[in-house]
C-alpha cells in the first residue's frame, strides 16, 4: 500500500509471496485510478442508478411543455423564458438564498465555538457530548416546530416574557410567521449539522503541532489562527455547505413558520407538482435553482480555498 | 507523527479499538437485518383493498361491515393534503380507492386513472342524498366516479371573545377587515380560498372562468394578502392559533369549531350572509384497482349507517347516507351546524362549480404569486 | 505551561458559551414534555391542566406504534448502509488519485442540491415503470441517496491528510487489505463514523418528503404525524411518544456511557 511513499519495511516483502496471483495484484494496485475505482464503486454504482436515472429525467422534464393534464413532450425553451423573465420566481430565489446563508453562517458561528469546547477543553465522555447535540433532533421535526410557536407565538414564551419585563408593550410580530422565524427554526435544525463536521474535523488536528506553536512562543490567539482554524477549514466548508445547500431547497419549514412573506423557492418548486400542476416548470424551476446553487458553491469553495492559504 | 500519537488519539476519543469494532459489527449486523424482520405479518395484508385517504380516516370505526366480511379493516396509505396525493397517483402509485373531493373531480378524473363506481355492489347506495352525487362532472352514464362520504362547508371560525361584530351579520368581509390585520388566517389552497374569495367579492360562479371574474377575485386575494398572518393547508395550524389567541379569525372547515369548541375555546363558525361554500369528498376506484370487489365494499362500508354516526358525532360532518342523521336529535345536529334533512342546508350552499385543467392551473398559479406577495 | 498543556487549560467563556448553546438546544424541545401532560388538545398557551390521558392514548395508539417501529427500522438500515457507501468513498477519494475524480464526487454530492420533492417525484415514477412496489426498501433506498452525500462529506474531512504510516504498518506485517481496513482504519476513523451515523440516522427518522412518496402502506413516523394535522385530536399522544423518545433516549446514552466506564477502566483515565 501506498507505494508512493513507501517505507523502508515495504521493501522487504518476502520473496516467496510474489505469485502470479500476487503479481496480478501489483499491477492493480500500480494504478491508483483502478484502486480507487474498485474502493468507490459500490457507492458509485448505488448513487448513479438512484440518482442519474431521476436527475436526467428531470432534465428532460424541463424541456417538455404542459398541456392541461397532458406533457408535450416536444424540446422547448419556453419554461426557461418564463423562469428568467418572471420577476416572482428571481425574487423567491434570492429570499431563499438570503434566508439560506444567514442561516448557514449563523450556525456555524454559533456552532462552531461548541465543537471547539468538546474537541479541546472536554477530556472524559466526548461522545456524551456529541450525542447530546443530537438527542433533541430524535423528536419529530413537526413537533419541535410546534415548540418553536409556542416560544416564537403572538403571546409565546418570549413575548409573554418581554412583556411581563415592561420591556414591550406590543407583542413582536416579526419572531413567528416571517423570515426571521425560518431562518431561528432552521439554526436550530441543522445545528447538529454544523457541529459534527467541524468536531470530527478539529479532533483529529494533532495535538503536538498546538504544543510546538505554543513552545515556539505563539499566544492563544496566535495559535488558534495558525494552526487550528487552518486545520479545522474543512470542516467549517463542509458545514456551511451542507446546510446552505439542503435549506434553500425546504419547503416545510418556510410552510409552516414562514407566514406570507417567509415563502421561499421550493414552495414554489412544490406547488408546481401540487396545486399548479405544472411539472415541467417546477423540474425548470429546480433546475435553476440548481445551478445558482452549484455557482455559489463553486465561487465559495475557490474563496476559501484563497482564504486558507492567505492565512497560511 | 507515529504510531504511538493515533493510539492516543483513539483514547481521547475514548474508545478501545477492539471495543469500537465489536460493537460496530453487532450494530452493523442488526442494523442492515432489520428491515427485514416482521415483514412476513402482512401476508393476509396483502389480500386487503389498499384505501388511500387522510390520516383520521384510517380507523376501524369506518369499516365495521368490511371487517366483518374480510376480517380485518383495509390497508391504509395516508396523506395530508388531497393534491399530494394526486401527484403521488399520478407518478405510478396504484391504490384500490382513494378520498378527493367535489373542486377536484373533473382534474382526478381527467388523469384518466379512475374507473366508474358499480352502485349495483352498493348495498347503502339507495340512501345516499342526490345532491352530493348529481355534481357537474361526476356522472358517467348513470354511475359516478366519486361515491360521496363527507360533506361539510368552508366558512370563518373567529373567536367571540376578541371579535366584535358590533350588532352586524356575519359576512365574508370579516377576513378583510383592517381592524384584525395580522391577526387572520387563510388556506392555502385555491381550491377553498379562490372560491370564497368569489363570494366575497360577489362573483357568480357560473361566470368564474371569465377574465373579469378571474381579476375581480385575484384582487380581492391580493387586497386582503397584507391583512393575513399566515397561509396553511393544515386545519392544526388554525386551530392552534385560534386557541392561543394568535389568530381571532381564520377560514376553515366545520370540524374546527367543534374540537376547538370542545376544548372550551370561545369560537363560532359563521353564517355569512353572502352564503359558505359547500364541499363534498368521497370515493374513487383506480382504474388499475387490484382489488375490485373488496373496493366496493370498502366504499359501501363508508356509507353504512354505524359509519355515519361516527362521522357526525365524531367530527362534524355531514354524511352521505340520509338515513345516518335519525341517530341524532335535530338539537344535537343544529348545534353541529347540520340538520335532519341534510338537503336544505345543501341547496342553500354554494358549490364549486368544476372547471378546466386550464383554469385550475391559472388559478393556482396566480394564488400562488399572489401569496407571495405579487 | 506545556506541562498542563494548552489544551487541557479551562476556558470559562467557552464554557458558558457551550451551557447556552444547550439550553438553546433544548429549552424549546422541553416543551414537548410540558404540553404532553397538558389537558387539551392544542399545544398552545395557555395551560390547562394535569392529565396522563395522552399517555394512555399513546400505550394503545398502535398504528403509531407502527409507524415509529417503520421509522426506526428504516433509519437504522439506511444510515448503517449509507455509512458503509459513505466511508468506501472517502476513502477511495482521500487515499488515491483518482482520474475524473471531481465528476465522480459531484454524482455523489447531487442529492444535496436537488429539492426532495423532485427526487421522490422521480425516483417514484421510475420505480412503478420497473414494477417495484413501494414498501419500506424504498424508502430506505430513498434515504440511502439523500444520506449518502451527508455521510461522505462529514467522512472526508476525517480521512484528509489522514496519516498513511499505521495502515502501512498494518499491511507490512501481512495483514491483507480487509484486515488492516477493519483494525487499523475503521477504529482511526471511529469518530467520523460514529458522527456519520448520528447524522444519518437523524435525517432518515425526520424525512418526510422522500418518504411519502416512496412509502407504500406501511408509514414511517414523520408521514403518520404528517397525518394527523386534518383532525388534530390524535396529536397530543404524538407528543407523549415525543417526550418518551427523547427520555429513552436519555436513558439509553447515560446507561450505554455508565456500562462502558465500569468496563473499560483502561480509557477512563487517559486522556492523555
Amino acid at each position: 500500500m501506498g507505494l508512493s511513499d513507501s517505507t523502508a519495511i515495504a521493501g522487504t516483502v518476502p520473496e516467496s509471496r510474489r505469485s502470479l496471483a500476487a503479481r496480478l495484484r501489483v499491477i492493480f494496485m500500480r494504478s491508483e485510478s483502478l484502486r480507487g475505482y474498485a474502493l468507490l464503486s459500490p457507492t458509485l454504482i448505488v448513487m448513479l442508478l438512484g440518482m442519474c436515472l431521476p436527475f436526467a429525467l428531470m432534465v428532460a422534464m424541463s424541456f417538455w411543455t404542459q398541456r392541461g393534464f397532458d406533457i408535450d413532450i416536444s424540446f422547448s425553451l419556453t419554461n426557461y423564458g418564463s423562469a428568467i423573465s418572471s420577476p416572482i420566481y428571481e425574487a423567491l430565489l434570492m429570499r431563499s438564498l438570503a434566508i439560506s446563508g444567514t442561516c448557514a453562517i449563523v450556525t456555524v458561528l454559533l456552532s462552531y465555538p461548541m465543537a471547539y469546547y468538546v474537541a479541546f477543553h472536554v477530556h472524559r465522555r466526548k461522545m456524551l457530548w456529541i450525542i447530546l447535540m443530537t438527542l433533541p433532533f430524535w423528536t419529530s421535526y413537526l413537533l419541535r416546530i410546534f415548540a418553536w410557536k409556542i416560544v416564537l407565538g403572538w403571546n409565546g414564551v418570549i413575548n409573554s416574557g418581554l412583556k411581563s419585563l415592561g420591556i414591550i408593550d406590543q407583542p413582536l410580530e416579526f419572531l413567528l410567521y416571517s423570515p426571521t422565524a425560518v431562518v431561528i427554526t432552521l439554526v436550530h435544525a441543522w445545528a447538529a449539522f454544523a457541529i459534527l463536521p467541524i468536531y470530527v474535523s478539529l479532533e483529529k488536528i494533532d495535538r503536538s503541532l498546538l504544543e510546538a506553536a505554543a513552545d515556539l512562543g505563539d499566544g492563544p490567539v496566535q495559535r488558534f489562527l495558525r494552526v487550528t482554524l487552518p486545520l479545522s477549514l474543512p470542516g467549517v466548508i463542509a458545514a456551511m455547505l451542507l446546510i446552505f445547500v439542503p435549506t434553500v431547497g425546504d419547503y416545510v419549514t418556510p410552510a409552516l413558520v414562514g407566514g406570507p412573506d417567509g415563502i421561499m423557492i421550493a414552495n414554489m418548486i412544490q406547488a408546481q407538482f401540487g396545486k399548479v400542476n405544472n411539472w415541467p416548470m417546477g423540474a425548470t424551476l429546480a433546475i435553476v435553482m440548481m445551478i445558482v446553487l452549484t455557482i455559489i458553491a463553486v465561487v465559495y469553495i475557490w474563496l476559501t480555498r484563497k482564504l486558507a492559504e492567505w492565512i497560511s | 507523527m507515529n504510531i504511538k500519537h493515533k493510539i492516543d488519539d483513539l483514547r481521547m476519543g475514548r474508545l478501545s479499538r477492539r471495543d469500537f469494532n465489536k460493537s460496530l459489527s453487532a450494530l452493523g449486523i442488526s442494523m442492515v437485518m432489520t428491515p427485514m424482520l416482521g415483514k412476513s405479518a402482512s401476508a393476509d395484508a396483502a389480500d386487503q383493498a389498499t384505501y388511500f385517504t387522510w390520516g383520521g380516516y384510517d380507523v376501524p370505526e369506518m369499516f365495521g361491515s368490511y371487517i366483518e366480511q374480510h376480517g380485518e379493516t383495509p390497508n391504509f396509505a395516508t396523506f395530508g393534503g388531497s393534491e399530494e396525493a394526486l401527484t403521488k397517483i399520478r407518478a405510478g402509485y396504484v391504490v384500490d380507492v382513494a378520498h378527493p373531493c367535489n373542486q377536484a373531480i373533473p382534474r382526478w378524473v381527467a388523469t384518466g386513472l379512475f374507473q366508474t363506481v358499480d352502485t349495483s355492489k352498493l348495498s347503502n347506495w339507495e340512501d345516499v342524498v342526490p345532491e352530493l352525487y348529481n355534481l357537474e362532472g361526476n356522472m358517467a352514464d348513470g354511475s359516478p366516479y366519486m361515491v360521496p362520504f363527507d360533506w361539510g362547508q368552508t366558512s370563518i371560525t373567529y373567536r367571540t371573545d376578541l371579535v366584535d361584530l358590533e350588532g352586524q351579520e356575519e359576512s365574508w368581509g370579516l377576513l378583510w377587515d383592517e381592524q384584525h390585520k395580522g391577526r387572520m388566517g387563510m388556506i392555502a389552497s385555491a381550491g377553498d380560498s379562490w372560491w370564497c374569495a368569489a363570494i366575497y367579492a360577489g362573483v357568480d360562479f357560473t361566470t368564474m372562468a371569465s377574465d373579469e371574474s378571474f381579476k375581480k377575485v385575484a384582487e380581492a386575494l391580493r387586497q386582503q394578502r397584507p391583512l393575513i398572518r399566515t397561509y396553511t393547508d393544515d386545519m392544526t395550524t388554525l386551530e392552534q392559533a385560534l386557541a392561543s389567541g394568535e389568530l381571532v379569525a381564520a377560514m376553515t372547515w366545520n370540524s374546527s369549531p367543534v374540537v376547538l369548541k370542545g376544548e372550551g375555546v370561545p369560537v363560532k363558525f359563521a353564517n355569512p350572509k353572502e352564503g359558505a361554500l359547500t364541499w363534498v369528498c368521497g370515493a374513487m376506484i383506480h382504474k388499475d384497482a387490484p382489488h375490485i370487489d373488496r373496493a366496493h365494499d370498502v366504499i359501501d362500508a363508508m356509507l353504512s349507517v354505524d359509519t355515519g354516526k361516527w362521522l357526525i358525532g365524531e367530527n362534524g360532518y355531514g354524511h352521505s347516507n340520509a338515513k345516518s342523521f335519525a341517530q341524532f336529535t335535530d338539537d344535537e345536529l343544529t348545534a353541529l351546524g347540520l340538520s335532519s334533512t341534510p338537503s336544505d342546508i345543501l341547496s342553500a350552499g354554494k358549490f364549486q362549480i368544476p372547471q378546466t385543467q386550464e383554469f385550475e392551473t391559472a388559478m393556482n398559479q396566480e394564488f400562488e404569486n399572489i401569496k407571495a406577495g405579487f | 505551561m506545556s506541562d498542563v498543556g494548552y489544551i487541557r487549560r479551562h476556558n470559562r467563556p467557552l464554557y458558558f458559551f457551550a451551557l447556552f448553546y444547550l439550553a438553546f438546544l433544548y429549552i424549546p424541545v422541553l416543551f414537548l414534555p410540558l404540553f404532553s401532560f397538558n389537558d387539551a388538545i392544542y399545544v398552545a398557551f395557555p395551560i390547562k391542566g394535569f392529565t396522563t390521558a395522552w399517555y394512555e392514548q399513546m400505550l394503545t395508539n398502535e398504528p403509531m406504534h407502527a409507524a415509529l417501529v417503520n421509522s426506526l427500522k428504516v433509519g437504522a438500515a439506511s444510515s448503517a448502509i449509507a455509512t458503509m457507501l459513505g466511508i468506501f468513498g472517502a476513502k477511495a477519494v482521500t487515499k488515491y488519485r483518482i482520474k475524473g475524480e471531481k465528476p465522480v464526487v459531484s454524482v455523489i454530492m447531487l442529492p444535496l442540491v436537488i429539492p426532495g420533492i423532485i427526487l421522490g417525484v422521480a425516483l417514484l415514477i421510475l420505480l412503478s415503470r420497473i414494477g417495484v412496489t413501494l414498501s419500506l426498501y424504498t424508502v430506505t433506498l430513498g434515504h440511502i441517496l439523500i444520506c449518502v452525500p451527508f455521510s461522505m462529506a462529514t467522512l472526508m474531512a476525517r480521512f484528509e491528510g489522514f496519516d498513511k504510516s499505521m495502515e502501512e504498518a498494518s499491511a507490512d506485517l501481512g495483514d491483507n487489505v480487509w484486515w488492516t481496513f477493519w483494525r487499523v482504519t475503521l477504529p482511526l476513523v471511529a469518530p467520523g463514523v460514529i458522527a456519520s451515523l448520528l447524522l444519518c440516522f437523524t435525517i432518515s427518522f425526520d424525512e418526510f418528503i422522500m418518504a411519502f412518496f416512496l412509502a407504500g402502506t406501511e408509514p414511517t413516523l414523520p408521514i403518520f404525524i404528517y397525518g394527523q394535522l386534518r383532525f388534530p385530536q390524535k396529536l397530543p399522544s404524538v407528543l407523549a411518544l415525543g417526550a418518551c423518545i427523547l427520555v429513552v433516549s436519555f436513558v439509553v446514552v447515560f446507561v450505554s456511557q455508565w456500562l462502558q466506564r465500569r468496563d473499560d477502566p483502561a480509557a477512563q483515565g487517559l486522556g492523555n
